[in-house]
């Protein structure tokens, strides 16, 4: 009588296993490709591929009640039936390498995969010639941070990502000398002036921006080109009793919806008055709680890098005659206190700067002629990936196509042979 | 075979614990609080011999008023820093330079510390009280430190010397200083004095610092023919310019403001001026136009309403006159409001003013 533990090995090892996941695999791609159409690509990708079930589709806009196992589980499952398959019918012989060689190939192309969807992130590096950054942002997640002197040369930062306000309700953090109740939280927003001589209704809170600011909830954006800015109603409540509401948004400190903003509004009343809206949106908050001042905004969540890299030059070239673009390039200096490194840099198309584990491309620029005449400062964005796991799909591939070809070479010398005895 | 099943036994417990950590990776870590601390930005990018102030660059209140200074020779101009509303270079013939910058940051008392931070710059120990001379900054009394390190930290070869002068004014603090070495910076020690004493502050508030007076445009030309006795006063919030006129007979100010399009109309900004005046909104478009007048102005022309009542903020009587003027797709608004004899006495100059505009020189 078979033991529970042997049929499970039996299932694990079957090949029926692995055609029922391929077919899953082959089903789950194709929801997931038309699921991009409403959902957009980010949501389509959490909701189907980085999910281990998912609980019901929305197809065509209908509703379809069923559960599907999601990227994660038909993954996991593939990569156990590869491994328990691979070690129950391994054998030490020259004639099966090339199927050991194809395994371990997949089998690397797999946990590759699993590593990059966990440990790689894709930021951003904005900056207008002459200056100098040491963190890179989120293009699409946000937090919540409150900064604060701490009396050496270097400030606190407390960080609150957004997920965490979106939840709402109250939050005791054990470095803040206060609580924050999230009153409202929009995921996406839009910001109005409150110009004076508008009708304006009450404002949402009579403290920092909101004086000169009213925002309200846009819908949830899905497309790639647009991206969703949150604004927040918060409450800081000290120890002796609320301090005040106050309105947080990644409008006030999203420097690229600024900019769009500015531009929006100087095409509208010029840019001197521009600048003026505009500084009243990014003027900073501060709350003051057991003796301490506290800045806070909702910024494009950060990473700090141990190095700097500042803008020297953004050149956007164009072919002479046409604004076809030829060349965008960013001449950066790298620093690098701790190791003492200071050098010139180029970076490019298809010349991006790798250093200390991260991928730097060319990804946007504000250069050229036309960005010399409306009189703006020339700016570049970088986008700064990072990918522990980049060399595993090459590696797993050279291992596929090595094992194939033994494979296939075994046969052929093996039928050669046959063919010379007869 | 037994080696088989203790190897898939293994792997299953392999896979199990691959499936664990995989859900754990994807649970922690992403939405987790943060505490970290950061250098004060701009400092670490900063040249060994230029000692940044502490950069609370996001600090920086959006409404300053103008500096103006009389330049000592041999200093020049630089392009200013993300903080900075005045930068300087000095240079003498032996190649020593020194660089003089001027930050505003919002008071916030902790002296000590600051004079801390600098002496930790110079390598020097922290300090209790901070030693200070008294200097003139703008006709007023505003203190100098002078800090020097007592070790070579420019190159290694030669010693630093920092001189920070600070005037709190306004809720805001605005520290002048310059940085070099050590010899250098003393030998410049009189003319950034004097320097300090040079400096002015123009009330322009709103305009982010460096750029031109709202009534003028970015090439200095002038928008109105101001007539006499106004005086251009800070604008507040979202106004263009503003002008008060203040004499024997009592005060009044003068409000401009520009938006785009309609600007809400006519109709609704006469109520919001009636608001102001604790008058009655009007809902009658037919009543409504009896009060209005209308005036020409350079291509085209201006409505005009005049409404007296009761100054909601003061509860004193109060004479309001409001100007429409639709201009190239914007509209400007004009308010003459105040006691009723200085209206009466500076309308005709109000009107003069408005048909002045040259609006070309807004932009």
């Amino acid at each position: 009588m078979r033991t529970l533990a042997d049929r499970l090995i039996g299932i694990f090892i079957s090949l029926r296993l692995t055609v029922i996941l391929l077919a899953f695999a082959i089903l789950l791609v194709f929801i997931g490709t038309l699921a991009q159409v409403d959902e957009g690509l980010y949501n389509a990708q959490a909701r189907y591929f980085r999910q281990w079930l998912i609980f019901g589709l929305d197809l065509f806009g209908r509703k379809i009640p069923i559960i599907l196992p999601g990227g994660y589980l038909i993954g996991t499952l593939m990569l156990a039936n590869l491994i328990a398959a691979h070690i129950y019918r391994f054998q030490l012989s020259a004639k099966k390498i090339g199927i050991q060689l194809i395994h371990a190939g997949v089998i690397i192309l797999l946990v590759g995969q699993l590593a990059t969807d966990m440990l790689s992130h894709e930021t951003q590096m904005r900056f207008t010639e002459g200056e100098t950054k040491s963190y890179s942002e989120s293009p699409r997640n946000y937090e919540l941070i409150f900064s604060s002197d701490d009396g050496a040369n270097s400030e606190q930062v407390v960080s609150i990502p957004e997920k965490l306000l979106a939840r709402g309700g109250e939050m005791k953090i054990d470095n803040l000398p206060f609580t924050i109740r999230v009153k409202k939280f929009w995921k996406n927003s839009e910001p109005s002036f409150r110009a004076p001589m508008m009708q304006n209704g009450p404002p949402l809170t009579t403290n920092g921006i909101a004086v000169s600011f009213d925002f309200r909830p846009l819908a949830e954006t899905k497309t790639m080109d647009d991206k969703n800015v949150p604004t927040a109603l918060i409450e800081i409540i000290g120890v002796n009793g609320s301090l005040g509401d106050w309105m947080i948004s990644g409008w006030a400190s999203d420097e690229a919806m600024i900019r769009a903003l500015q531009l929006n509004y100087s095409q509208q009343m010029g840019t001197q008055m521009a600048e003026n809206i505009t500084s009243h949106l990014t003027a900073p908050q501060f709350v003051s709680a057991d003796g301490k001042l506290f800045k806070f905004t909702l910024r494009p969540t950060r990473i700090y890098h141990p190095f700097s890299l500042t803008l020297l030059q953004a050149t956007h070239s164009v072919y002479p005659g046409t604004d076809i673009p030829k060349d965008f390039r960013s001449r950066v200096r790298l620093q690098n206190l701790q190791t003492g490194e200071n050098r010139e840099v180029e970076i490019y198309m298809n010349s991006p700067l790798r250093y200390a584990g991260l991928t730097f491309y060319q990804y946007q620029m504000d250069a050229g002629e036309a960005t010399q005449q409306t009189g703006r400062a020339p700016s570049s964005v970088l986008q700064v990936v990072r990918n522990p796991g980049w060399i595993t799909p090459y590696l797993g591939c050279i291992l596929v196509a090595a094992g194939l070809v033994t494979q296939f070479m075994f046969h052929l010398i093996g039928f050669i042979s046959k063919r010379k005895t007869k | 075979m037994k080696l088989s099943l203790f190897l898939i036994r293994q792997s299953s417990r392999g896979g199990l614990c691959l499936l664990l950590c995989s859900g754990l990776f994807s649970g922690c870590g992403r939405n987790d609080v943060k505490v970290y601390h950061v250098a004060k930005e701009e400092l670490p990018s900063a040249p060994p011999n230029v000692m940044a102030a502490p950069d609370q660059s996001s600090m920086t209140q959006p409404a300053q008023p103008q500096l103006r200074w009389t330049l000592p020779s041999g200093w020049q101009e630089k392009t200013l820093g993300q903080m900075r509303v005045a930068s300087f270079g000095v240079t003498n013939a032996n190649g020593q330079t020194a660089d003089v910058g001027v930050i505003p940051l919002p008071a916030t008392g902790q002296e000590v510390q600051l004079v801390n931070m600098w002496r930790e710059q110079m390598k020097l120990p922290a300090a209790t009280n901070a030693e200070t001379e008294t200097v003139v900054i703008a006709e007023a009394q505003g203190k100098l430190f002078d800090i020097a390190s007592a070790e070579p930290l420019i190159d290694g070869k030669f010693r630093a010397r920092i001189l920070v002068a600070m005037l709190t004014s306004g809720g805001t603090s605005w520290f002048f200083k310059m940085t070099g070495e050590d010899s250098f910076v003393a030998s410049q020690k009189a003319t950034f004095v004097q320097f300090l004493k040079s400096i002015r502050f123009a009330e322009t508030a709103t305009i982010p610092p460096g750029s031109a007076p709202a009534v003028q445009s970015d090439n200095g030309k002038s928008i109105w023919t101001v007539p006499p006795g106004w005086q251009e006063a800070p604008p507040a919030q979202f106004l263009f310019a503003k002008f008060v006129i203040a004499n024997a007979s009592g005060t009044a100010a003068v409000n401009i403001s520009t938006l785009a399009g309609e600007g809400g109309g006519l109709l609704a900004n006469a109520n919001r001026w009636r608001g102001q005046l604790g008058l009655p909104p009007i809902t009658q478009e037919d009543e409504f136009s009896k009060m209005v007048s209308s005036m020409d102005v350079a291509h085209g022309k201006a409505q005009i309403v005049d409404f007296t009542g009761t100054d909601s903020k003061s509860g004193k009587p109060a004479r309001l006159i409001g100007v429409v003027v639709p201009q190239d797709g914007q509209t400007w608004f004009y308010k003459l409001m105040g006691d009723e004899p200085v209206v009466e006495q500076q309308k005709d100059a109000f009107m003069k003013f408005i048909q002045s505009a040259n609006y070309a020189n807004a932009r």
